[in-house]
């Protein structure tokens, strides 16, 4: 069975950073070595313009603590940032461009910061769509000045909420049927909806924690499907921190939902769901 | 495929022949490409000048029909902007107007002028000539919209440019 080489992941989330060496194959992931170390409150806040590393100190030290649990070293990590950071569209790009230059056309005016300022970056889809990603220079500057400052070695830089996209699509389920995707993050969460593998609807907002959120992320679920022309019935797939606490609430109510991917082998103490990250080995 | 990299720094790596290769022959394209910009250049000189002589006539006209219009009784006019604005909201005018533009089309501008008749003018950028110009053909085909009058256009990278037209409620 064709596997990919083990890689080195490090994401950041406001409540936690998480990390570890990971390789998929097409029973699903590796986990060669996890860990998770807390952050205090309010020492990272996931936010568009704002910088996000309000305490780098301490999250420093928890990037060197993990970096010492899974024993990283020297070894180039991919740095995954949170959702909530980032302006995410679909776009259907024309055959003449690359979707980089159209969503400086089409996604960039609309932006309140000034155009150089936006890093933008994509994942393909087929059919010639693209997702398109935005992220203030100035926050992904802080994220990679505070891995500098904790020893790590950045490889390349990516999005978690993208990462999990990737690694959803490579498995979409039945084609006669609409999916929808729970992509959850410490600040925000993404609603990916998608049939046969074309992604027909992305939401992205922000989180709303409280003791009816379970209710209002399965209202959102509903939408989704609306949005993507079938509101009957979706199959719902949730990957993220407290994935399967959702999960088991949702079942507890007479919800139907599963985990986004599972561990091919016994996996490191982590359960894979949990890990959104978990999707950018197979990018 | 190049894998996702949002860094600010992104990695670089050292170019291959095959990239000094296409580097080379992209230069020869450059050169042909400036050649033939020449000679397009000339031609087009040409056209904006008849578009120009053009443009003036119709500016004329419209100036005549506006005057001829403001003559009208004002109880009229204020009559007519009412019924226009029970029989064309502006979210009604919008829709008319994004269900005609091309993907590689954006607007910058709206502005609506609730007169008799009720005048559209907006500020349009576009990717590419052609979509600019499939933007205009559609415009001119719609029966909800006449009298499209396109602006100056600033052909900088991306086409920038303002279209005045009439809007025809239905």
């Amino acid at each position: 069975m064709r596997r990919s080489r083990p890689r080195l992941f490090v994401a950041l989330d406001a409540g936690s950073v998480s990390g570890g060496a990971v390789a998929w194959s097409a029973a699903g992931f590796r986990l060669a070595s996890h860990a998770r170390v807390p952050l205090p409150e309010g020492a990272l806040v996931p936010a568009p313009f704002a910088p996000n590393v309000v305490r780098p100190a301490e999250v420093a030290d928890a990037l060197r603590e993990l970096a010492r649990t899974l024993r990283i070293g020297a070894a180039p990590v991919c740095l995954l940032l949170p959702d909530g950071i980032a302006r995410l569209a679909r776009l259907e790009v024309p055959a003449d461009v690359t979707p980089q230059q159209y969503a400086r056309f089409r996604i960039v005016p609309g932006l309140p910061y000034p155009a150089e300022e936006a890093v933008i970056d994509v994942l393909p889809l087929a059919g010639g769509r693209a997702v398109v990603a935005a992220v203030r220079r100035a926050v992904v500057e802080g994220y990679e000045a505070v891995a500098a400052q904790s020893g790590l070695a950045q490889d390349r830089l990516d999005l978690t909420p993208l990462a999990a996209l990737s690694g959803l699509l490579r498995d979409p389920g039945d084609a006669r049927a609409l999916t929808v995707d729970v992509i959850l993050g410490d600040a925000a969460f993404c609603l990916a909806a998608h049939q046969g593998g074309a992604l027909r609807a992305l939401r992205n907002r922000r989180r709303d924690p409280g003791p009816d959120e379970d209710r209002r992320l399965a209202e959102e679920v509903q939408r989704t499907a609306f949005l993507a022309g079938d509101g009957a019935g979706p199959r719902v797939r949730v990957v993220g921190d407290g994935a399967g606490d959702l999960l088991a609430r949702w079942r507890h109510t007479g919800g139907a939902a599963e985990p986004g991917w599972r561990s091919a082998e016994p996996s490191a103490g982590a359960e894979a769901s949990e890990l959104a990250w978990l999707g950018g080995a197979v990018a | 495929m190049t894998e996702r990299d949002f860094s600010t720094r992104p990695r670089r790596r050292a170019a291959r022949p095959l990239d000094l290769a296409l580097l080379a022959v992209g230069a020869a394209a450059l050169l042909l490409s400036a050649y033939a910009t020449v000679n397009a250049w000339n031609g087009r000189q040409r056209a904006r000048a008849r578009v120009e002589e053009t443009r003036n006539e119709l500016q004329a006209a419209q100036s005549r029909v506006r005057e001829l219009e403001a003559q009208r009784e004002p109880a009229q006019a204020v009559a007519y902007q009412a019924l226009l604005t029970v029989e064309a909201p502006p979210p009604s005018v919008l829709a008319d107007l994004v269900a005609l533009m091309p993907g590689d089309v954006r607007l910058d501008a709206v502005n609506l002028s609730y007169g008799e008749p009720l005048g559209v003018r907006v500020d349009v950028v576009a990717r590419n000539a052609p979509a600019y110009d499939l933007f205009l053909d559609r415009l001119q085909r719609s029966p909800r919209f006449a009298d499209v009058l396109p602006g100056d256009e600033n052909r900088d990278g991306e086409l920038r440019t303002s279209i005045q037209m009439t809007y025809r409620p239905r």
